[in-house]
């Protein structure tokens, strides 16, 4: 090794020497699939934390755990039987009030009529029973 | 790259990035291995850089931006990495030997400066691997490592200084 390969005063010496020691060296081989394979990964994980963090911030969060699932489940199911069960008594109970009130103006159809045709059996008797007194 | 419009940023291809990744790899890299004088550390922490750049890419505008904001991330995360490991002032003796490229006219001489600028303190030895591995003026190293431009040349100086320093020192062991 010869010592005045980098004398003092020659700094351009020195400059060439250090760019030729730090020159870029090449990226290990697979490098950048490597970096690749991590970017992809690391986008997917991305979006499912996204997905996450919107989920979190939110009610609906709740809903995520199996259990409270499945019993939001059977609550709507149990509602929608009770539902359609109170429809149906309701309907039936409509049904039943309409038929009443047909049959209590029945009733008061036939009330009036045989009001009236005991009014006229009252007026007939009445009538004969004046005759046989205008005969004496 | 071409220019990026507000458009298409927003949308960016994993081809493109992949493209990135390719072009930028070997100075990535290079800047860690000689920061760090730790090959496997060199990619980890150049991995990281291109994981982070991958959810910035949106943000940078131009290919220039992109070189510019590798650069830094990289300077930046190499100190990171030094502090959080903790690991002793590197010794010229424990340096382990970089790959010398073939190419070298004297890969003796490279391979010794290679170990004394990894045995530089933080910020000069990333002024200096910014200086003469990209080729950067003072001013652009100054920007990228947000520093005085000031400090930027005391550094070199000093630097330089002391490596030619070293190098007498070590060239006079060898001929002795």
């Amino acid at each position: 090794m010869n010592k005045n390969l980098i004398p003092d005063n020659d700094a351009n010496r020195m400059d060439e020497v250090l760019k030729r020691a730090l020159r870029r060296e090449h990226a290990p081989d697979g490098f950048a699939d490597r970096i690749l394979a991590r970017s992809s990964e690391a986008a997917l994980s991305a979006r499912s934390s996204a997905a996450e963090s919107i989920l979190a911030g939110s009610w609906l969060r709740f809903f995520t755990q199996p259990l409270v699932r499945w019993a939001t489940l059977t609550a709507l199911a149990t509602a929608m039987i009770l539902g359609v069960h109170l429809h149906s008594v309701r309907r039936e109970r409509a049904r039943g009030e309409a038929a009443k009130q047909r049959l209590m103006l029945a009733l008061r159809i036939a009330g009036s009529k045989l009001q009236l045709a005991k009014s006229r059996v009252n007026e007939i008797n009445a009538g004969q029973s004046e005759k046989p007194e205008d005969k004496e | 790259m071409a220019e990026r419009t507000p458009a298409n940023s927003a949308d960016i291809a994993e081809s493109d990035f992949a493209q990135i990744v390719r072009l930028h790899q070997s100075m990535v890299f290079s800047i860690a291995q000689h920061f760090l004088a730790d090959r496997s550390a060199a990619e980890e922490l150049a991995q990281d850089v291109f994981l982070q750049l991958h959810a910035n890419l949106p943000a940078l505008k131009s290919e220039a931006h992109v070189t510019f904001w590798l650069r830094r991330v990289t300077a930046h995360r190499c100190i990171d990495f030094k502090r959080r490991r903790t690991l002793p002032q590197v010794s010229l003796d424990d340096t382990p030997e970089p790959a010398a490229p073939a190419h070298s006219p004297d890969p003796f001489l490279a391979r010794r400066l290679r170990q004394f600028v990894a045995s530089l303190p933080e910020k000069p030895r990333l002024v200096v691997i910014l200086r003469y591995q990209e080729d950067m003026c003072a001013e652009d190293i100054a920007e990228v490592l947000a520093m005085p431009l000031a400090t930027v040349k005391s550094h070199l100086q000093r630097s330089l200084a002391l490596l030619r320093e070293k190098v007498m020192r070590a060239l006079g062991k060898v001929t002795l």
